[in-house]
């Protein structure tokens, strides 16, 4: 066991090795999407929406648009990144020739996507604190809620990539998955909105429960219990998410 | 001692037999050519030695172990050269076998030294910080040689290793195998170069969709298959028959049709050049028979339908 999240760990790290080369332009794409939400509908559709359980619309915006970065880099991450590493450029393969087992390469990815959709999204509220719309108070665990959503999306994007018959489909992943998800989640009016039944299907969404935890992280008055029920959910819902994406993706593998 | 041995181990892709019923040993410090067409199921044994692949039924151990269940042992012990490059053309040459020798467990302090020496081995230590896809084919491929020799391995295994590569690359490959094989390191290589095979092998195996045909040394396989010579003419209807007319047990002559050429066979080169006389044909060529021959002749000179 030593020896895998040893290996593991080197897994990951190659993937690190490769993105600290490029990470300012890498780095750039996850920040500008939520400062684009942030101007065009904070700041444009802010002004006919004046208060939101009595914050102003973009700091109702800020925690959920800096946990979707955890989704959306989790999903990219291992999708198209992990498909052409695993099916063109066959790196996974060059890997399996050492001590390293199909195991290892899933626990680098996991561990790769999780710390990756933490960073990423703790980077969001770093700048959304900078401009005063979040409260620092406990900000501290904002990662940790970020990693696990991290984890849940990235074992998503890993079972599409054990699924999809060829590297284009993953739009369609794209448009009939993670977009419903990203819309759909709270980030951009609280769910009780919803119909019933959509406020039911939301509690699938790993995304749902890391908006409601960070939310209540970050606005200032945190409800325990909120926080509690929906860790629990998120917990739960990341580790099948993982189960499944390692039993879908280990096979593909194997020759 | 036998470093892997396989006991009816048969590995099959959905309804197809991609490796069916095979049986072989490699012995320690022996140099093992695995011969075969494309599609054979050469790299296919070969995945399931490093317990990537996992046989659908039969046996397989490699060192005295289950592939499947000591796989990261068997592979610490390995070097792989695999059929194809699967560099990381997202890092330099040095960062690219920083990575593996940190994945195969190579001492921290041994890193640097490690892979300067493999360089240098490999003629390789003037591209030690440019790109992958600044090298030639044949520098890719000798980058993968020196992935595979990072971990000391005990046997080193090598899946077309020259395929695609010019003369003077091959040959280079060629003296550092048998510098491998100086150091009693084992090798298992698969190759569609029978000079290559006839050069390098102790012991060769001939496989044909999945299955073992012929096993043996290069020399006795030539001896049991096609010994002696081989004789060149022109394929035209009129030699075809000439030589037919001769062709009975007393002659010792076999014909083979190839696509443009007639190939006569005799055990013997005076037999050969009376026949040719009497026929009154100039041969193209003549030459002594190789390894070539006896592959054409167990695999078939058509291709197969998993080509
Ligand atoms: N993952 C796979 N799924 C289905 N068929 C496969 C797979 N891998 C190999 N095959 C088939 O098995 C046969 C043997 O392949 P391979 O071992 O690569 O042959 P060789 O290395 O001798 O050219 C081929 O016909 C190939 O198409
Ligand atoms: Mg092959």
């Amino acid at each position: 066991m030593l020896d895998t999240m040893d290996l593991s760990w080197k897994v990951a790290m190659r993937n690190w090795a490769i993105y600290r080369k490029f990470l300012f332009s890498n780095i750039i794409p996850t920040l500008a999407d939520p400062a684009f939400f942030i101007l065009s509908f904070g700041i444009g559709l802010g002004g006919f929406v004046s208060q939101i359980d009595g914050m102003s619309y973009t700091q109702f915006m800020g925690p959920g648009l800096a946990t979707s970065t955890a989704l959306m880099t989790a999903f990219f991450s291992t999708s198209y990144n992990f498909y052409v590493r695993l099916f063109y450029e066959g790196i996974t393969h060059a890997m399996l020739t050492t001590p390293v087992g199909p195991r290892e390469i899933i626990f680098g990815e996991f561990i790769w996507v999780g710390l990756k959709s933490a960073g990423m999204s703790m980077g969001v509220v770093l700048v959304l604190l900078c401009f005063g719309l979040v409260d620092y108070h406990y900000l501290w665990a904002v990662p940790f809620v970020s990693l696990f959503v991290g984890l849940a999306c990235g074992g998503m994007g890993l079972i599409s990539t054990a699924m999809v018959e060829s590297i284009n489909q993953f739009q369609t992943v794209y448009a009939v998955v993670i977009s419903p998800i990203f819309f759909f989640s709270g980030v951009f009016f609280p769910i009780n909105q919803f119909p019933v039944v959509l406020q039911w299907l939301a509690h699938l969404s790993p995304l749902y429960h890391g908006v409601v935890i960070n939310q209540q992280l970050l606005w200032g008055k945190p409800n325990l219990f909120l926080i509690l029920t929906h860790s629990l959910e998120l917990l739960v819902l990341s580790m099948i998410l993982c189960f499944i994406a390692y039993k879908l993706i280990y096979p593909k593998m194997e020759r | 001692m036998n470093l892997v041995e396989s006991h009816m181990l048969v590995k099959k892709f959905g309804d197809f037999t991609a490796v069916n019923e095979v049986n072989l040993q490699i012995p320690d410090g022996m140099c093992f050519g695995l011969l075969g067409p494309n599609g054979a199921g050469k790299s296919t044994f070969i995945s399931m030695i490093y317990g990537v692949c996992k046989r659908t039924s039969g046996h397989i151990r490699v060192f005295g172990k289950d592939p499947n269940t000591y796989g990261r042992e068997i592979r610490q012990q390995l070097g792989i050269v695999t059929q194809d490059n699967y560099l990381d053309k997202e890092m330099n040459v040095y960062e690219n076998m920083v990575l593996y020798a940190k994945l195969m467990g190579v001492p921290k302090d041994e890193v640097a030294k490690r892979i300067d020496e493999l360089l240098d081995f490999m003629s390789l230590t003037h591209k030690k910080k440019a790109p992958i896809m600044a090298l030639s084919g044949g520098m890719q491929r000798r980058l993968v040689f020196v992935r595979a020799l990072l971990g000391n391995p005990r046997m080193v295994i090598l899946d077309e290793p020259t395929t695609g590569l010019d003369p003077a690359v091959r040959h280079l490959l060629w003296e550092k195998v048998n510098e491998l094989k100086r150091r009693g390191v084992t090798v298992l290589i698969t190759t569609h170069y029978m000079d290559e095979a006839q050069n390098l092998c102790d012991d060769i195996v001939v496989m044909d969709e999945g299955k073992v045909r012929e096993q043996g040394s290069p020399k006795s396989l030539i001896n049991k298959h096609c010994p002696g010579y081989m004789a060149f003419v022109s394929d035209s209807e009129e030699n075809l028959q000439k030589f037919s007319r001769r062709q009975d047990s007393s002659t010792a002559l076999e014909i083979i049709r190839e696509q443009n050429v007639l190939a006569l066979r005799s055990n013997d080169m005076a037999n050969l050049q009376i026949h040719l006389k009497n026929a009154d044909v100039d041969p193209i060529l003549i030459r002594p028979t190789n390894l070539e021959d006896v592959f054409l002749k167990i695999t078939g000179r058509e291709l197969s339908q998993n080509a």
